[in-house]
């Protein structure tokens, strides 16, 4: 046995015939925060019902906490809480009565509902009835909802899609105290690499279904490799007298890029453009974001 | 089982639906003392069994059908409205226990509607002063049977409830069946198997009507109950059992 918390193998879920979720093998370890990235449409939620035991899938396994999902349910979903696409409410009761309800199915004692309250800050405002509450509280109350039974794993989908910048913050501030308060390992699924980017240690990148990245965050940083960009008048006769100085550089009929190099090298390729009789107007530092490499990984389909 | 029932019922214990209940026992009140006041001088047979039949056509041939299909609608509403489906059922709860639970809160509330509508007709009686022992053998009969016949409509409107998510639609179809019953009712021939006419024969006095359906002996008319009922729990319970929320 190894120590991955939750993991797929080969979880396939096919919808009309086209698949959604193509032999996924989803991996995430103990105190992770899997940041689970992807164009909408990309199979993320299906993928996340799958988990939960929602959906059932067309091929392929689940097992959380070493146990197959299929067989062991309700056990993997004791120690599993989860917070789906929009939160969950009963408009009509207020915050207290909301979580007494999942108390009740959940068996656990009744201070729970104080300490998951308190968790979201959600305390002051626990007696209103929840219709009245804003988007951003009652997505705190679906996490607070989520806490409830002392989970291991905590699956959020979207968690916050549609809220303001505040309650962006707010929500992931709160997402990234969790693991280091509550002892939990988050799967969290966003269409944002920004969003992901400040909360995860993990990631993995879907696109049409498939799992096209899954490393740490660092990795994917490394990835982001810059690249020194020379502004020069006539660029294509430039990067031509480059490469036949045998020099690396690339053309892309907008700009003229090199990799970065020592120090001498750019000097030396400059040196030669200046002799060559070509204006050099800058030399600078090009860092690819994270986003141009999720684009790059997605094919162009991401949302940013 | 118990947890489940107890996080349903706080659910809808702060809900509009306890008004519901009181309305039909209450209009069909209205009709009974009307009719009564009416027609005081032409009673030939037992008050009592006349106003239980005055009241039973409006309860029973309307309201009751009616009232089946909005508390299916009504214990569906709370997980319809913002993915409630989802939230509870990745709790660690079993589909079977959450379904039956839903139908066991149908038959309640109905029970609660029967309860109510016999306070009622026991009110009217004995404000009114009606003559006689008060025949409880066929008012509880028809109380009961009443509650019967609504098993497999309940279990009917609970199928279309879940599998529809939307409070309204069910609604409508339940009114637009509910409707013909007056003409259904008519037809011995397929009145028995018309779920939504069935309250209404189960509950009115057998020799006060004496046309169409309900002349279909009792036995016939519960063994369709019964029959129907457990089809229709089966369908929908094993349909919610494998729904992809």
């Amino acid at each position: 046995m190894n120590n991955w918390i939750l993991q797929t193998e080969g979880l396939t879920k096919k919808l009309g015939g086209k698949a959604v979720v193509n032999d996924l093998n989803l991996k995430m370890e103990k105190g992770d925060i899997y940041g689970f990235l992807g164009p909408n449409g990309a199979g993320k939620t299906t993928t996340i019902r799958m988990l939960l035991g929602l959906a059932k899938p067309t091929q392929g396994r689940i097992r959380i906490f070493g146990k197959d999902m299929q067989k062991e349910r309700m056990a993997v979903l004791r120690k599993v809480g989860s917070l789906v696409e929009y939160p969950s409410y009963y408009g009509h009761l207020n915050a207290i009565e909301n979580l007494e309800a999942v108390r009740r199915l959940l068996g656990v004692p009744k201070s729970r509902i104080d300490e998951v309250l308190s968790v979201v800050r959600l305390t002051k405002d626990a007696k209103r009835p929840v219709k009245g509450y804003s988007l951003g509280m009652k997505q705190r109350l679906g996490i607070a909802t989520a806490l409830l039974g002392q989970p291991e794993l905590l699956v959020l989908d979207e968690p916050t899609n549609g809220l303001d910048p505040a309650g962006i913050l707010e929500i992931r501030e709160l997402i990234k105290s969790l693991p280091r308060e509550q002892g939990v390992t988050i799967l969290i699924s966003s269409h944002l690499l920004s969003e992901i980017e400040q909360m995860a240690t993990r990631v993995g990148i879907i696109t049409k279904g498939r799992m096209i990245f899954q490393d740490s965050i660092d990795t994917l940083r490394e990835r982001a490799q810059s690249k020194i960009r020379i502004g020069v008048s006539d660029p294509e006769a430039a990067w031509k007298q480059l490469l036949a100085g045998g020099y690396q550089a690339d053309w892309d009929r907008r700009k003229l890029t090199i990799d970065r190099a020592p120090n001498e090298t750019v000097a030396a390729m400059i040196a030669s453009l200046v002799k060559h009789n070509f204006s050099v107007y800058r030399v600078e530092e090009e860092g690819a974001s994270l986003e141009d490499i999720f684009l790059d990984l997605t094919g162009g389909e991401g949302s940013l | 089982m118990v947890r489940m029932f107890r996080s349903e019922w706080l659910k809808l214990r702060k809900s509009v639906i306890w008004l519901l209940a009181v309305v039909s026992p209450l209009l069909a009140a209205l009709v009974g003392i009307l009719s009564i006041l009416d027609d005081a001088e032409i009673i030939g047979g037992s008050p009592w069994l006349y106003a239980l039949s005055m009241m039973a056509a409006l309860h029973a041939m309307l309201f009751l059908p009616l009232l089946t299909g909005v508390y299916a609608a009504l214990v569906c509403r709370y997980e319809h409205a913002g993915g409630g489906w989802k939230q509870l059922l990745s709790l660690p709860v079993s589909r079977s226990q959450v379904y039956l639970v839903k139908f066991a809160f149908i038959m309640l509330l109905l029970a609660i509607t029967q309860l109510l509508f016999l306070a009622a007709l026991l009110g009217i009686g004995l404000s009114l002063g009606f003559p006689g022992p008060i025949p409880w053998k066929e008012i509880i009969v028809a109380c009961l049977g009443g509650w019967i016949a609504c098993l497999p409509l309940a279990a009917l409107q609970l199928a279309v409830s879940t599998a529809w998510s939307s409070f309204a639609a069910p609604l409508a179809v339940n009114v637009i069946f509910t409707l013909p019953n007056m003409l259904v009712a008519n037809s011995a021939e397929y009145a028995p198997y018309y779920p939504w006419v069935q309250p209404m024969l189960a509950m009115m006095p057998r020799d006060e009507m004496s046309f169409g359906a309900f002349n279909v002996s009792p036995v016939t008319l519960f063994a369709v109950i019964g029959g129907s009922f457990l089809l229709f729990l089966a369908s929908g319970w094993t349909y919610f059992s494998k729904k992809a929320v």
